[in-house]
């Protein structure tokens, strides 16, 4: 049949590098003792059986995830020597922000000292951001931004429910800073985005809107609308389903086979999961990094958080072909194949 | 069939040779983790991906083999 000729779905975006990657976590370590207060060892067993999180670090009282950023980024900017007003766009990336209005960015931008004329904005997605905020670094470059900030942090401690065994264990907070460039000779960077909206009720917290959430069915079960809803064995099936392909897709339209991967770098969501997916695609697990079991799933700071924690060393020191894949909350997904060049600096902080 | 009755072995953590058709789903802990895990396996085993709302009306590991015969027909 005549496709008309129907290009691969994606983008393939040349003349950007990664230059550096700072992760930032909070200080509280909180480990699995911590839960045997609401829930018994059985309960806690299966379901770290599953995810596979066996420590995660949560933000302290008055500390929110920009300021994990904030840290991150000053870091990040010492490291590569980037002057402050050098910046022409800062991304900031969170499902977390500190207020309603103004954007985060733009105080990020303020704490900074960043230039008049760099713009700042927010974006509102989770598991798939980090991999849209490279894609907007992307874009922004080859529409003539020098250099580009992406900041990625999440503080999902603050919204789960302490009493839902489906959540409570899960999630990690942490921020990130990561410094994209325009380098015109840079092979190009390969994306695969998407959406499913119809699972935008399958992970939801739907406080701090202004849809009026008052006769929600849900309400009448104790559903408390600050805190966070998730269907759990529907997006995993979504995951499933999605992940795999996007692999695929993305892969293919770099032209690159998976067994030419440096890493697979999945979207931190549940250990059980990322093994599965590896194995369908057929990347085995020494390229597959997995920090669940130190961090547990920090929504959009995952991805970057791995490239800190378990390939810094190997990114600050030789070039790597990298595959990641974001997805989850929207459903948002998204696919980037990347090469990367040493990088300036690849590190984690603990404040 | 083997793969997919040791994988049923792993998830209710019995002895493969106790996994047969008319094995107990919901004598063994079947909630909403094990339908995940079971969801998984048969996408492995069988490359198709079942709806945890049908997986959890099985009782028994024949009914997951009826469910899985049905979807490859489709």
């Amino acid at each position: 049949m005549d496709d008309g000729g129907a290009p691969r779905p994606g983008y393939s975006v040349p003349g950007v590098a990664l230059r550096g990657v700072v992760s930032a976590l909070p200080a509280r370590r909180v480990t699995n003792e911590h839960f045997k207060a609401d829930f018994s060892d059985d309960d806690i067993n299966d379901v770290i059986k599953m995810i596979g999180v066996e420590a995660r670090h949560w933000v302290a009282e008055g500390q929110t995830s920009s300021d994990l950023c904030l840290a991150a980024t000053q870091r990040l900017l010492a490291r590569l020597d980037w002057a402050a007003d050098s910046i022409d766009a800062l991304i900031h990336v969170s499902q977390t922000p500190n207020q309603r209005l103004p954007a985060t960015a733009c105080e990020l931008h303020g704490a900074l000292g960043l230039s008049p004329n760099c713009q700042a904005f927010d974006v509102g997605l989770g598991c798939s951001g980090y991999v849209y905020g490279l894609w907007m670094a992307s874009a922004l470059i080859n529409a003539g931004c020098r250099r580009v900030l992406l900041l990625a942090g999440d503080s999902s401690s603050r919204m789960i429910d302490p009493k839902d065994r489906g959540t409570a264990l899960l999630f990690g907070d942490a921020g990130t800073a990561s410094a994209l460039e325009a380098s015109p000779g840079a092979a190009p960077i390969h994306f695969v985005l998407g959406t499913d909206g119809a699972g935008a009720r399958n992970l939801l917290v739907q406080g701090g809107g202004f849809r009026d959430i008052a006769a929600d069915e849900r309400r009448a079960e104790g559903y408390n609308p600050d805190t966070l809803f998730m269907d759990g064995g529907a997006v995993f099936t979504f995951t499933l389903k999605a992940v795999p392909a996007l692999i695929r897709q993305t892969l293919g339209r770099a032209g690159a086979s998976v067994d030419e991967v440096d890493a697979l770098v999945l979207h931190q969501a549940n250990r059980f999961m990322l093994n599965h997916i590896a194995k369908k695609v057929g990347v085995p697990p020494e390229r597959t990094p997995i920090n669940i079991d130190r961090y547990g799933n920090t929504s959009s700071s995952s991805l970057p958080l791995v490239l800190c924690s378990d390939l810094g060393e190997r990114l600050t020191r030789e070039p790597m072909r990298l595959m990641l894949a974001g997805f989850g909350v929207g459903y948002s997904w998204g696919g980037v194949q990347m090469d990367t060049t040493p990088l300036g600096c690849a590190e984690t902080l603990v404040l | 069939m083997s793969a997919f009755y040791e994988g049923l072995a792993e998830t209710f953590e019995v002895d493969v040779s106790e996994i047969e058709p008319g094995f107990s789903l919901v004598d063994h802990n079947w909630d909403s983790l094990a339908i995940v895990s079971v969801i998984a396996l048969i996408d492995e085993c069988d490359d198709v991906m079942l709806n945890g709302t049908a997986l959890s009306k099985c009782v028994t590991v024949a009914d997951l083999e009826a469910l899985i015969a049905k979807a490859k027909a489709e």
